[in-house]
């Protein structure tokens, strides 16, 4: 039996898809610019988006947008203010969103069940979820086009940015936005725990190849996809998790990248020993 | 530089700086004219406020009193090849000058191979940046600053981490730029040697204070500096 002829499964891997493009595509800046913590910051800041988004009635994901894209710009604001202890930044959001979630799923004022949020779960997205979902992803996609050079100015020299033109401070805020919107596609199927293994491990993996910035953003695009469909399809038949069986996958092809470059650099030094 | 653009000139009138917005000041009193078609070397002890009169300048700082008028259509700026821990970054020598060229909004491709050409480095764009060595990455910053055609160049101290023969290239092609096509360059200059050969101004920083020489006069202080200590 063909497991996509489950609507379930077909709005999964809709979601799917737009999550193994936006991630990435996000998290190769985030990674490129020492940030991945703030991708994981971020992940659990959407938790409490989820359950005041529960609490008040309306949707869950909008709630995680909003929350994450506010915590997003409040990071960014606080990075100026402990300019020398940039690390603490992130307990303080962490301690702000964590606090939040808690206090509301313990006060069992929530109608709905937040758990399938923090594992993910592929029954549980909706119509209204997917479109909201493909809104963010189309809307991030053409941010991303549109703001290519100057994110990528900001990560590689941040300065010459600077003296070129670029707002960046601006351009961070906006980024924060989209940081907020990639997670809140992702929070469905992936869930908050592991959210941030599959913004960051795709491009872990494609750095290993050694490329340029432009084939090493399609190759995170390229793992990502294998990350997220591997772990969609196999989750189906182990009855598991997708989320975190996602990330088993990323770590288990990351860890296949270095072995295979690690091969082929012994390879070579054997060849050309030999020659 | 263009040809139809006046020639930049920076103005710096009663400046004072400190990181803390409160007294001591890095740099306390500053005024300082440069003409245009001037090398400058601004040199000085470490922490003497050379790289915060930089910062300045560039208009990453903003100074707690006084004015910095800098009158140029077009400023660019080398970093220190130091300050680079990117070296991990994918990206190659063409994505990174094509980047800024878009940035810089210019329309032609043609301009990347030019000032690649220029710094000798035109074979050199399928490169990865992190793969460079000390020299040719700085000679990429440099080429990287011309595009556009800038009329003020600012570099922070462009011989650090760079080797002997390809500082000696670099500095030749400073100072062809600064003599042949007018361009005005403000060095943040730890080469004191480097300094002296080619500026046409010195102006050294001490304390937070700073005045202007001629490299002649410079080159006497030093010796007069020396004498005294021994």
């Amino acid at each position: 039996m063909n497991m996509f002829q489950f609507a379930f499964m077909q709005n999964a891997l809709f979601v799917s898809i737009c999550i193994s493009v936006l991630c990435p595509c996000i998290g190769i800046f985030l990674v490129l610019r020492r940030y991945s913590m703030i991708g994981d910051t971020l992940s659990h800041a959407s938790l409490a988006g989820v359950t005041l988004g529960l609490l008040s009635g309306q949707s869950p994901l909008l709630g995680a947008f909003i929350f994450t894209a506010i915590s997003g710009a409040l990071i960014e604001w606080l990075r100026s203010y402990f300019k020398k202890f940039t690390d603490l930044i992130l307990s303080i959001v962490l301690a702000l969103s964590v606090g939040t979630a808690i206090t509301i799923i313990s006060s069992g004022k929530l109608n709905a069940n937040a758990d399938s949020f923090m594992f993910g779960s592929i029954l549980t997205v909706s119509h209204s979820d997917m479109i909201l979902v493909l809104i963010l992803s189309l809307l991030s996609v053409l941010t991303l086009i549109l703001l290519y050079n100057q994110l990528l100015y900001i990560a590689y020299d941040e300065e010459a940015a600077r003296v070129a033109g670029v707002r960046v401070r601006l351009i961070n805020y906006i980024f924060s936005i989209l940081v907020a919107a990639a997670i809140s596609v992702s929070i469905r199927v992936v869930g908050v725990l592991v959210l941030s293994s599959m913004i960051a491990l795709p491009v872990a993996t494609a750095l290993q190849l050694g490329k340029g910035f432009r084939p090493t953003l399609l190759f995170s695009i390229l793992f990502s996809f294998i990350d997220i469909m591997l772990g969609l399809v196999l989750s189906y038949y182990l009855n598991v998790a997708p989320g975190g069986f996602s990330a088993l996958v990323s770590v288990a092809v990351l860890l296949l990248v270095i072995a295979g470059k690690r091969l082929g650099m012994a390879l070579r030094s054997r060849r050309s020993a030999a020659a | 530089m263009s040809e139809n653009a006046r020639p930049a000139k920076v103005e710096i009138n009663q400046l004072y700086f400190s990181y803390t917005g409160t007294q001591p000041y890095v740099l306390q009193d500053i005024n300082l004219l440069i003409e245009p078609g001037e090398y400058i070397s601004v040199v000085g002890d470490n922490g003497s406020g050379k790289s915060t009169l930089m910062r300045l300048l560039l208009g990453f700082l903003k100074p707690q009193k006084g004015r910095i008028t800098v009158r140029a259509q077009r400023l660019a700026y080398v970093p220190q090849k130091n300050d680079f821990s990117n070296a991990a970054f994918p990206i190659t020598v063409y994505e990174m000058m094509n980047a800024y060229r878009k940035l810089l909004k210019l329309k032609s491709r043609s301009c990347i191979q030019a000032a690649l050409t220029q710094v000798g480095m035109q074979e050199q764009t399928r490169a990865l940046m992190g793969t460079l060595s000390g020299g040719q990455h700085q000679k990429i910053l440099i080429a990287r600053a011309l595009l556009g055609q800038p009329d003020l160049l600012i570099l922070d101290e462009p011989s650090t981490g760079v080797d002997l023969d390809s500082q000696h290239e670099i500095y030749s092609f400073l100072k062809k730029l600064n003599r042949e096509q007018g361009l005005t360059l403000i060095s943040v200059e730890h080469n004191l040697d480097a300094a002296l050969a080619n500026s046409t101004q010195i102006y050294h920083i001490s304390a937070g204070q700073g005045h202007l020489c001629s490299p002649d006069q410079y080159a006497a202080e030093l010796l007069h500096r020396q004498r005294s200590l021994s």
